[in-house]
């Protein structure tokens, strides 16, 4: 398979991605660490008054969300121009287009999960986080990954024809945020629109990093199941389309 | 399977089939799903089709040495495009045996802020070959490129011509089968020319097949023992190298 084939450039690609994400060394990870705290105390101190009875350790609450959600986010708006933005390797060589959204997935994928060591360290500063159960966190992204490169593998094909998408997966992220249960509990989602409200995978995730992290349990075996439904959905699906579109990658591009 | 480089009783390396491409160019270029849905109301959707192929078959065999030419726009660089994996063809098969080097362009993917060193292994990958084969093949790529004593130059200091010697050598040290040159032998100074096609004469000794694209007819009769013409993304004329070339001085004398 390409991947194994090409798995000398995939290494490549997300170092050097990684490498002008982080270009400045220990700083630029200290900045990317700094950018989710303080959206968590600007929401805190927005939203901690609303459901301020609802949910203790609200802050590590939103914090746990937040990360989790970063990933999606981080990776999806970035593979949209994975294509786009690496143009000669389209339109001068043969290389299987799919790893160039798949490095990119994967470069975002290494900075959430220094991400969440950061924040597991911060958790077991105050004492949230007791057991080295949370340990298997890392197994979730096993799950999480096929979602997040499934979609990304269809932005960064539609990309290729409609250069707009961009600012209208920004809106469109900024929705998902508040779709999802990052600052608010799932408890005050209305019971009849609970089923609609879980078609959304990412919510299903959020509530399992929160298992792991926050309440020190392991989620259930459903959860499991009905995620990797999702991603098995989305990546097939994904990749039907950006193989059906790469056809003409290079007279569009 | 066992025999994949030997000859298992099929020397085809490349087969064409009935191939067509056109191309689209809308009068308006719609480029973004706003332009979309208004274009979808106005009902404007024109565009000029250009058809770089027509219906191309050809087959070219293992150790084969094959010259592509033909007036600008007829379709060659289209047809090598479209060998090589980078334009699919809106009709038609293509069937390939063998690892392709395509020499569309060269040092695809070279970073300015990498040492040549790092380059190196950098052209490698996107080939898709391992770092364990590229290593193998380390110094030969710089003894032939004449740069031993700058491998860790970063590239930003390298002359054009000293990163073309570079590209060229790490793609010839691939240890491909199929060679696709696009007017790409101009590279370096004469020294450096000679050993190229030094290296040509080798690999057709090995059997290797070559595809060449070029206007410079002189280096298509040297390298290439057969040749196909294209007028207008048709086959004009194809066979024995110097017939398709009288051909093609009839053709450009005709038009």
């Amino acid at each position: 398979m390409y991947i194994f084939k090409y798995k000398e450039l995939i290494n490549n690609l997300v170092i050097s991605d990684l490498k002008t994400k982080y270009s400045s060394s220990i700083l630029g990870f200290a900045w990317s660490m700094l950018n989710p705290l303080l959206m968590m105390i600007v929401l805190y101190a927005v939203f901690n008054n609303v459901f301020k009875s609802n949910q203790n350790n609200y802050a590590f609450y939103l914090l746990i969300g937040m990360t989790t959600w970063r990933f999606f986010a981080n990776s999806t708006t970035m593979a949209i121009y994975s294509i786009v933005g690496k143009a000669n390797l389209v339109t001068k060589i043969y290389i299987p287009r799919e790893i160039l959204t798949m490095s990119v997935v994967i470069s975002a994928l290494v900075s959430s999960l220094l991400e969440f060591v950061v924040l597991i360290a911060i958790l077991a500063v105050f004492g949230i986080v007791t057991s080295f159960k949370v340990l298997i966190f890392p197994l979730l992204y096993v799950f999480y990954f096929p979602i997040v490169y499934g979609v990304s593998l269809m932005l960064a094909s539609l990309y290729v024809y409609f250069r707009d998408l961009n600012h209208i997966w920004e809106v469109l992220v900024q929705i998902g945020f508040f779709l999802s249960p990052i600052v608010y509990p799932m408890s005050t989602i209305p019971e009849e629109y609970k089923f609609y409200y879980m078609l959304n995978p990412i919510t299903r995730i959020i509530e399992m990093y929160r298992d792991i992290l926050l309440y020190g349990t392991i989620p259930k075996i459903t959860d499991f199941g009905l995620v990797l439904v999702f991603g098995i959905f989305l990546s097939t699906f994904g990749s039907i389309i950006f193989r059906k579109l790469s056809r003409r990658f290079a007279e569009e591009i | 399977m066992f025999l994949k480089n030997g000859n298992n009783g099929n020397d085809d390396t490349i087969v064409v089939e009935n191939i067509s491409k056109h191309f689209k160019i809308p009068h308006e270029k719609k480029r973004t799903v706003f332009e979309s849905v208004v274009g979808v109301f106005k009902g404007k959707n024109g565009y000029e089709e250009f058809w770089a192929l027509r219906d191309v078959s050809f087959t070219i065999k293992r150790g084969d040495t094959i010259g592509i030419i033909g007036e600008n726009g007829s379709g060659k660089s289209t047809l090598l495009k479209i060998i090589a994996g980078v334009l699919y063809p809106d009709s038609g098969k293509i069937k390939v045996n063998g690892n392709i080097a395509p020499f569309l362009e060269l040092g695809v993917g070279f970073q300015s802020e990498l040492t040549a060193r790092d380059n190196v292994y950098l052209y490698g990958a996107i080939m898709g070959i391992s770092k364990k084969e590229i290593t193998k093949r380390y110094d030969d790529i710089f003894e032939f490129a004449e740069l031993k004593r700058f491998e860790n130059m970063k590239l930003k200091n390298f002359s054009s011509g000293m990163t073309m010697r570079l590209a060229f050598s790490t793609a010839i040290y691939t240890n491909s089968d199929i060679f696709l040159i696009d007017e790409v032998l101009a590279v370096g100074d004469e020294s450096f020319q000679k050993k190229c096609s030094e290296k040509f004469d080798e690999f057709k000794k090995d059997e290797k097949t070559i595809i060449l694209v070029s206007h410079a007819l002189g280096s298509v009769k040297k390298i290439c023992k057969k040749a196909i013409l294209l007028s207008d993304g048709k086959i004009a004329s194809e066979g024995e190298c110097g017939k398709v070339i009288d051909d093609y001085h009839k053709l450009l004398d005709r038009g």
